[in-house]
């Protein structure tokens, strides 16, 4: 005689609101489309710390298992977070085949040299944009599921970056060169705010930003089709990323007014670093200005033509972040003196 | 009002005496001085693309294949670069090979990205039709669930990646890719529950989820608990489910978190055999770990929830859940026992029948 199950069933009576019955847009089935009825309700404030998904029955007698320090709704989310995570998913792509590596031609040593060391340096940076948010996804509630979703999808999208410039550098003859110590574990890094806000403010938009400009002028220092398609490929995934930092930066100023200027000191910081920091390749560092200046003017012996044509990376890099800032909703520190960034534009065009 | 004026007249007058040299670096290029030039650990290295396209791991070529036992170096200098001297150190707490490692992890990494899936589009939504009530209840309990094992993928992966050494970058980008196909899982089982005129169901117990979030010990033994375990339920529970699925949308999800999932057990079975063969203790840890895990898994296995609710989507509804639901349950907890044991005993744990909680060992026996 086989054993018959004696059926409860009280949890039925136990579950989430029941109806919801979503369906898919244009696109698919979106996490825009699963907004609905209670699912779609966002809590300022997180109580949930047994990681129960959002909406589901909780049980009383459940462990605080969570341990999460991001609870506050302002402190980490955005209103396009469904977008940018879903638009992620359809644009996932492979250093592996999606790169034309057999395109990749012999070049001159100065070339390829500079080539290397841009790449060595990317390499070395490009995962602390891995690194870092994945420490803070495993700290943020997953009632705020949507913007831990687009920040994984961000780590998975590192990795490859991580990976196609170390293809890169070992694929037409060079190799690895030094190491530049671009992230590193002082004051005011990324990798060592302890605030969601201040980390992204220096991730993505400041960070993030100014690599995203050099990628979009990808072109101008590609020497073939393996690097136009690395460069532009990356390219999209970075305007991603920094499109998280600037909607999440508008979204914690118009939702938590009281930490404006603590932003504006963040931004502060990053405007004092954006050139003279390790972190953007068009910078003050010899290592990556000097292969970019190289790679730009098209070999050693035109060298000022590429650093001409790296200063216009600059002030591009600066006008794209005075824009991002603006649509964060902080442009008022370009209008009343507070930010260097317009002076910084006017000494680059004399 | 003036006070405040003022206030910021002087703070934005003292933040432009220190923007002098930020203004300045916006147009000074020095000359250059080319010290970077000519410094390489191994140049000439020409790595082509094969059938599969220029795949991670034939990078391995040379010193920059070369994988040592101990990652010293706690900055983020890529394996094989010449490390620069007097970076503040990052903090990396995982430096051993052994702690980490799989030879599979690049492969690994390169399948996951071949196989890109996007649950919005590449699931055919439009084939889930109305379910009766009960049936859809259970559907939703077992989702919510699923879920949340998944969010116990995202939340654990994520927790360690960034204490991992970059010299076993290869680890790192795996489990990139790991913790987003549990993001996409978590976003798939929540689609498919709040789909169909249902919603999610009741959390569970959590117990599980706690001894693998709480393994912080190390990641050899965040992996035991996490893969191995958790790990091979949850393929046997969804090899089951794609199995009795209610229609291609079901049937596709469950596919595509399988292959995820089975990606996920061969880095972790080849890390812990890997892990165990460099230190024979670890073996005894793993056993311990096991023996105590057991106990919370029995405890969580009785929980009633799941296992009705799972009578019911074996019987495709409350009628003959209670017989015929419930004697397809019980061959897949036997299923679960008989991969589960196995594995261990393939890792060279043995597990000894007397010494499993009375469940677990009858489920065994009967397998
Ligand atoms: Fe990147
Ligand atoms: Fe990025």
């Amino acid at each position: 005689m086989e054993p018959v199950l004696d059926m409860q069933l009280d949890w039925m009576d136990q579950q989430g609101s029941w109806g919801a019955a979503a369906e898919p847009s244009k696109q698919g089935l979106t996490l825009a489309d699963i907004q609905v009825g209670a699912y779609g309700d966002v809590p300022e404030e997180s109580d949930n710390m047994t990681g129960r998904p959002r909406g589901a029955g909780a049980r009383p007698e459940s462990y605080r298992i969570g341990g999460y320090s991001v609870r506050s709704k302002h402190e980490i989310w955005l209103e396009n977070a469904s977008f940018l995570y879903e638009e992620a998913l359809q644009r996932q792509w492979s250093s592996a085949t999606d790169v034309p590596w057999d395109s990749i031609e012999p070049l001159p040593d100065d070339i390829e040299q500079a080539e290397c060391q841009l790449a060595t340096f990317l390499t070395e940076v490009e995962f602390v944009a891995g690194d870092v948010p994945a420490r803070w996804i495993s700290q943020t509630t997953p009632d705020y599921f949507e913007p831990r979703n687009v920040l994984l999808a961000q780590v998975m999208d590192e990795a490859r970056h991580m990976d196609v410039f170390r293809k890169r550098a070992l694929a037409n003859g060079g190799g690895l060169m030094g190491a530049t110590g671009g992230t590193a574990g002082v004051v005011g890094s990324i990798d060592l705010a302890r605030d969601f806000t201040e980390m992204s403010s220096r991730l993505h938009i400041s960070g993030e930003g100014a690599v995203l400009t050099i990628f979009r002028m990808g072109e101008l220092m590609a020497y073939n089709e393996a690097e136009k398609a690395m460069y532009r490929l990356c390219a999209q995934d970075e305007a991603r990323h920094v499109a998280f930092g600037v909607m999440h930066m508008r979204y914690m100023s118009e939702t938590a007014p009281e930490r404006r200027e603590e932003i504006d000191c963040y931004l502060d910081e990053a405007e004092r670093q954006i050139l003279a920091g390790s972190q953007n390749p068009a910078g003050a560092q010899a290592e990556s200005s000097e292969s970019l200046a190289i790679l730009l003017g098209g070999g050693k012996d035109q060298y000022d033509e590429g650093v001409n044509k790296l200063i216009a990376i600059r002030r591009r890099q600066l006008q794209e972040y005075q824009k991002r800032v603006r649509s964060a909703g902080f442009g008022e520190r370009f209008d009343n003196g507070r930010s260097p960034i317009k002076e910084m534009l006017a000494a680059s065009a004399a | 009002m003036v006070k405040t004026a003022a206030k910021t007249d002087s703070k934005t007058k003292s933040k432009k005496t220190t923007a002098r040299d930020t203004v300045a670096s916006a147009a000074e290029v020095p000359k250059p001085g080319y010290h970077w030039m000519n410094r390489s650990n191994q140049w000439d290295t020409r790595v082509k693309p094969g059938k599969h396209g220029l795949r991670l791991g034939d990078l391995n070529v040379g010193i920059y294949g070369e994988i040592p036992e101990q990652w010293q170096d706690q900055t983020r200098n890529p394996r094989g670069a010449i490390p620069r001297k007097g970076v503040p150190p990052l903090g990396y707490s995982i430096r051993d090979k052994a702690d980490v490692w799989a030879d599979s992890a690049a492969d690994l990494y390169e399948e996951a990205i071949q196989r890109k899936w996007a649950p919005a589009t590449d699931v055919p939504w439009g084939t889930v039709k109305p379910l009766s009530e009960p049936l859809e209840r259970a559907i939703c309990q077992v989702l919510t669930e699923l879920c949340q094992y998944a969010n116990c993928d995202v939340e654990t992966i994520s927790q360690w990646q960034h204490q991992m050494s970059y010299g076993y970058h290869e680890v790192k980008q795996y489990l990139a890719t790991a913790s987003f196909d549990a993001a996409r899982m978590h976003e798939a089982f929540r689609k498919r529950a709040l789909c169909n005129g249902g919603g999610l169901g009741l959390e569970g117990p959590g117990e599980v989820n706690r001894m693998i979030l709480e393994s912080r010990g190390g990641w050899s033994e965040a992996v035991t608990y996490l893969m191995l375990m958790r790990g091979t339920f949850t393929m046997t529970l969804l090899r089951y489910l794609e199995k009795f699925a209610y229609n291609d949308a079901e049937q596709s999800i469950y596919a595509n978190a399988l292959q995820a999932k089975a990606r996920q057990m061969t880095y972790a079975l080849e890390h812990l055999q890997y892990s165990i063969a460099h230190d024979e203790e670890r073996k005894a840890i793993m056993a311990t770990l096991l023996f105590i895990g057991d106990r919370i898994w029995e405890r969580e296995m009785a929980d009633h929830v799941l296992r009705e609710a799972l009578c019911i989507v074996f019987a495709g509804g409350l009628e003959k859940a209670p017989d015929q639901g419930y004697a397809i349950y019980q061959k897949m907890q036997r299923d679960f026992m008989r991969d589960y044991v196995g594995t261990c005993e393939w890792l060279g744990i043995k597990r000894d029948p007397a010494m499993l909680p009375e469940a677990m060992a009858d489920y065994l026996e009967a397998s």
